[in-house]
């Protein structure tokens, strides 16, 4: 149920998947949150022919892996740590997507009682 | 070239002669476009005897289709599907169950056994049909229509691109 369940308590506060986060990005911390980089430049992917959907904060890994196929087209077993790295990447993304979800989530309920308070 | 072809032809195989005007013949004469077109509608008794007679049937049973809708004096025919016609009668062409110089309906492509009978009893009734059409899209609209009020998603929010201003990650500088 975790899949199907997942954006149905966060019905209350109006907020859906892939909905975008409404509050400034360092609302609710008392650090300072670092940036994401990008490490791949746009010419390089354009030059790869890398599709506009897959030009994310990943993208590095996916040239990466994208040159070492290229490198041993029959072999591709070779190329098996590429993808994984690549794979982990992307699955990373997806945890801090899930994680920027769940605080937008709370940073609305914690709206929501302080306006139901005052 | 063509009278030595002649020549031959008449000469030495009149059969072909033969062949070759008789096929001609046949395509001047008996041309269909005018060959099957019905007369005109008829008007006085007279002219309903004529077309009754034409097409071989009795003033009584003759009956030309409106005027205005263009066929001319062709038979008004019962609609009699080809299923509904007797299975053991010895036709002239038990293919088509129809005899031979028995006028065709107007509209004789629908009505054959592979097509329509107007006779024919459905197997289920016309209400219970549009129940079960009206049950089965309605429930599904009204399935939809409940549940557009249940979306439900992973909890993900947007993929993070680049091009969309900075993003952070969940740990400090």
């Amino acid at each position: 149920m975790g899949q199907v369940m997942g954006s149905y308590g966060a019905r209350n506060v109006d907020l859906y998947m892939d909905d975008k986060p409404s509050f400034e990005p360092q609302t609710g911390f008392s650090y300072e949150r670092k940036q994401r980089e990008m490490v791949a430049r746009e010419e390089e992917l354009v030059s790869a022919r890398i599709p506009p959907q897959f030009r994310d904060y990943c993208s590095h890994k996916l040239l990466d892996y994208q040159v070492c196929r290229y490198k041993n087209m029959p072999m591709l077993y070779k190329c098996a740590h590429e993808k994984h790295d690549y794979l982990n990447c992307e699955h990373q993304d997806y945890v801090l997507r899930m994680k920027e979800f769940e605080r937008e989530r709370r940073l609305r309920v914690r709206e929501q009682r302080l306006v139901g308070a005052a | 070239m063509a009278s030595t072809l002649l020549k031959k032809a008449i000469l030495t195989n009149p059969q072909y002669l033969r062949k070759t005007v008789g096929v001609l013949c046949n395509g001047v004469r008996n041309h269909w476009n005018y060959q099957y077109k019905p007369g005109a509608y008829p008007k006085t008794p007279e002219e309903r005897a004529a077309a009754a007679k034409k097409y071989g049937m009795t003033i009584e049973e003759y009956q030309p289709y409106p005027e205005e809708m263009g066929y001319g004096d062709y038979p008004k025919l019962p609609d009699i599907g080809a299923d509904s016609r007797d299975p053991h009668y010895p036709y002239d062409n038990p293919e088509f169950k129809r005899n031979f110089n028995e006028p065709i309906h107007a509209s004789a492509e629908i009505f054959g056994e592979d097509r329509y009978d107007p006779a024919m009893r459905p197997r289920f009734s016309v209400g219970r049909q549009w129940t079960w059409f009206l049950g089965v899209v309605g429930g599904s609209m009204a399935l939809y229509f409940y549940l557009e009020d249940y979306k439900m998603g992973r909890p993900v929010t947007a993929k993070q691109y680049p091009g969309d201003g900075p993003h952070y990650l969940f740990a400090s500088k």
